[in-house]
């Protein structure tokens, strides 16, 4: 094998079939995702497509959304 | 209490105004030139550096050789570049959130770009163009159902896929390369790489229903 060739791992194919749609952008996340955090935290069952769905897709958002939610609730 | 809650824990504390409950509205003086606008600039500039330090201790991981005063360093880095793009902003909060949440996601995201930037600044950023089939599962059924299935997106991959997709899917996930750090190598944008990759599972994802590998429907989300 060539070394130059990365290794298509089972995580990298499951992270390659995440069904991302209905497409939202990187920055139409970051509009919402300071209101987004607080209505999951406010409900845990809250439920915005867009935003999973990107968040499912896209591990920086997704980290950023982590990050917020900690802060938040030690702001509690 | 780990080190990045005590860390944060330790700036929560505003010494600049009253606590949250006490003021909600400090931020409304941003921009003034009296005192109580120095009194909120100050106060803007403690919740960032508290929000950008937490962020940088949550990634430290990705910094091994750093110290805590060079890690402290990129936090306050981040929350200045922060205070400034809160400034820069601050005519657009609509108030559909608080206004620390709305903040708190300038510094979140900074810290995270600076983070990034320095864990990746002297590292080539891989751009491979084809991909090799993982090793086999640890049993006979295992192997079966995974080689077909990562055999199937391999050749999707290579057949459904722009040059400009693979590139971008093969970075991403497969490389791991952050996307914003893909997008400063490439000089794209955060937007135009995850279009590309939401594009491309797209592909993939089609590709596999017509070839009986995946259900129309539903997700498969893992992470």
């Amino acid at each position: 094998m060539n070394a130059n060739i990365p290794e298509l791992t089972h995580r990298a194919v499951d992270d390659l079939l995440i069904d991302t749609e209905p497409y939202l952008s990187c920055d139409d996340c970051f509009e919402r995702i300071d209101r987004y955090v607080e209505q999951l935290l406010a409900d845990p069952a809250h439920d915005d497509p867009e935003m999973a769905a990107h968040l499912a897709g896209c591990g920086v958002c997704a980290d950023e959304a982590q990050a917020m939610q900690e802060l938040l609730r030690q702001d509690a | 209490m780990t080190t990045a809650e005590q860390e944060s824990a330790d700036v929560r504390t505003p010494t600049a105004g009253a606590t949250a409950a006490e003021d909600d509205t400090w931020w409304t003086h941003l921009g003034e030139d009296g005192p109580e606008g120095g009194l909120a600039l100050t106060r803007l500039h403690e919740l960032l550096v508290r929000a950008s330090r937490h962020q940088v201790w949550r990634l430290r991981g990705l910094l091994p050789g750093a110290d805590a005063d060079q890690i402290d360093d990129l936090a306050q880095q981040a929350a200045d570049d922060a205070l400034m793009s809160v400034l820069r902003k601050l005519p657009t909060f609509e108030g559909r959130s608080r206004f620390t949440t709305w903040a708190y996601k300038f510094a979140v995201l900074q810290a995270g770009v600076t983070v990034r930037s320095q864990a990746w600044r002297d590292r080539e950023v891989p751009l491979p163009d084809s991909v090799a089939l993982p090793d086999a599962g640890p049993s006979p059924a295992q192997m079966s159902e995974a080689t077909q299935l990562a055999r199937a997106v391999r050749d999707a991959i290579a057949t459904e896929l722009t040059p400009h997709q693979r590139r971008v899917v093969l970075a991403l996930v497969v490389e791991g390369v952050p996307i914003d750090v893909l997008a400063d190598r490439l000089g794209s944008s955060r937007n135009a790489l995850y279009k590309a990759l939401h594009d491309a599972r797209q592909r993939l994802r089609q590709a596999l229903v017509v070839n009986g590998y995946l259900d129309e429907s539903p997700s498969r989300s893992t992470s």
